[in-house]
């Protein structure tokens, strides 16, 4: 998972997140041990940051 | 046939008006969810806001609620009370007319005579005040409008001035935004509107008598309603738009274990980043598991440093006993405002495209000015469809 430069840090990908794999603090940072690559972060993003 | 682009409140409050008069309607949003920045996520137990503060400036009184009623929908609003405070040297103080000096408020009406011939902007009248006054103006622009003092006129102030003496103080919806927008979605529904999720409109093109919309295929309609702003509109037309800038903020929430404002106002900081704190499970208990604060922090530039400072100051003021659950930033295409207020562009993008939402407000703060706009908008389209 990738999360590309105009990423804003809405965190929206945080909030629906349901492995806790994501912080934001002004841009969103995917803990890769976490996450399981389910791409709900991918299909919530607004501005289309998150690349999976 | 009428397609509205975009499930965010403006969106949807057209295209309940419409379907009420009896056109057909069909919403079509891109994200998984409606209501855009006017909705909720819950996240360990707390509706936490997309974007708006759960809270609706004027209350059950003011241009929204009329809208709703108007509408045909039942939402509860409970009036903020008091409606504000200004946290000032350590003291919290109830906004109210007397607490400001006299001469702060002769300087008002001296600086409105100018503005009949002269528009200047608001920092000319924000430096002649005194400290007390000036950092309220401050932090109350910076609370409902993410904008500094030296980004609007004084007649555009003045405009969302009068709305806020005609109509008062906010109030809060119980259920927050999400329970607008869960019974707009309901309502359409019920008088067969559509809405689409997950369905993006990729282009728009128009001919003298219909517009066709790109959505897996291209579609036609009488008339378009854009609930995505001018730039995305220009784009899917393969135009470019030149628009002022955006208004940028920072929210933070927070889980509190006992209230710290004990009320469902808003406290008003003064002389910090940080504009202002509401703490809205003090209206609706089921808005959070615990005490919910949420905290507004307008900011220019880089997002990362200023978080630095709003959490700095948040721990000055509430103290360090808190648990963070999100800091939520806004700006660029994802912005607190598509455009700074007072700057808005008119709601007519072109012959049967009309523009309602963020961007498209009339003169009034943030969902009530999206009210407004909704309404000049439909008259518009009206000429058409």
């Amino acid at each position: 998972m990738r999360v590309e430069d105009h990423c804003v840090g809405c965190a929206y990908c945080m909030l629906v997140c349901k492995f806790e794999a994501i912080e934001v603090f002004g841009k969103a940072k995917i803990n890769e041990e976490k996450c399981v690559k389910c791409l709900k972060c991918v299909i919530y993003c607004p501005v289309k940051a998150v690349k999976g | 046939m009428i397609a509205v682009v975009g499930a965010g409140l403006g969106g949807l409050l057209a295209a309940n008006l419409l379907a009420k008069e009896g056109y057909k309607v069909e919403v079509y949003e891109r994200l998984p969810f409606p209501g855009g920045r006017f909705t909720s996520l819950n996240y360990k137990g707390f509706e936490i806001s997309t974007g708006a503060l759960h809270m609706i400036p004027h209350g059950s009184r003011g241009p929204l609620a009329k809208l709703l009623k108007k509408i045909g929908v039942r939402v509860e609003i409970i009036d903020s009370k008091p409606e504000g405070e200004f946290l000032w040297n350590g003291e919290r103080i109830e906004v109210r007319r007397r607490v400001f000096p006299l001469k702060a408020i002769l300087k008002f009406y001296k600086e409105l005579a100018i503005s009949k011939f002269k528009d200047r902007t608001l920092d000319i009248f924000a430096n002649s005040l005194d400290d007390f006054t000036k950092a309220f103006l401050n932090s109350f622009l910076g609370w409902s409008l993410s904008i500094y003092s030296e980004d609007i006129t004084f007649r555009k102030f003045y405009e969302i001035f009068k709305q806020t003496v005609k109509y008062r103080g906010p109030g809060i919806p119980i259920g927050g935004c999400k329970a607008v927008i869960d019974e707009l979605v309901e309502n359409l529904e019920s008088m067969g509107g559509k809405i689409y999720l997950r369905k993006e409109v990729r282009g728009i093109k128009k001919s003298n008598e219909e517009v066709k919309l790109l959505i897996e295929e291209w579609k036609c309609f009488d008339g378009v309603i854009s609930n995505i702003g001018h730039k995305l509109t220009a784009e899917l037309m393969g135009e470019k738009v030149n628009l002022p800038e955006e208004s940028r903020g920072i929210k933070y929430t927070l889980k509190l274990e006992e209230p710290f404002l004990e009320h469902t106002g808003v406290l008003f900081i003064a002389n910090k980043n940080i504009a202002g704190m509401n703490e809205v499970t003090n209206a609706d208990p089921n808005l959070g598991k615990g005490v919910m604060l949420q905290v507004h922090q307008p900011f220019k530039g880089d997002a990362r440093r200023a978080i630095e400072d709003g959490l700095r100051e948040i721990r000055e003021v509430v103290g360090k006993n808190f648990e963070l659950l999100a800091v939520q930033s806004f700006s660029r295409d994802w912005p607190v405002n598509r455009i700074k207020a007072g700057s808005d562009l008119g709601v007519v993008f072109k012959e049967r495209i009309v523009v309602v939402g963020d961007g498209a407000k009339g003169g009034d703060i943030e969902v009530e000015g999206i009210a407004l706009g909704v309404e000049k908008a439909l008259e518009e389209l009206r000429r058409w469809i």
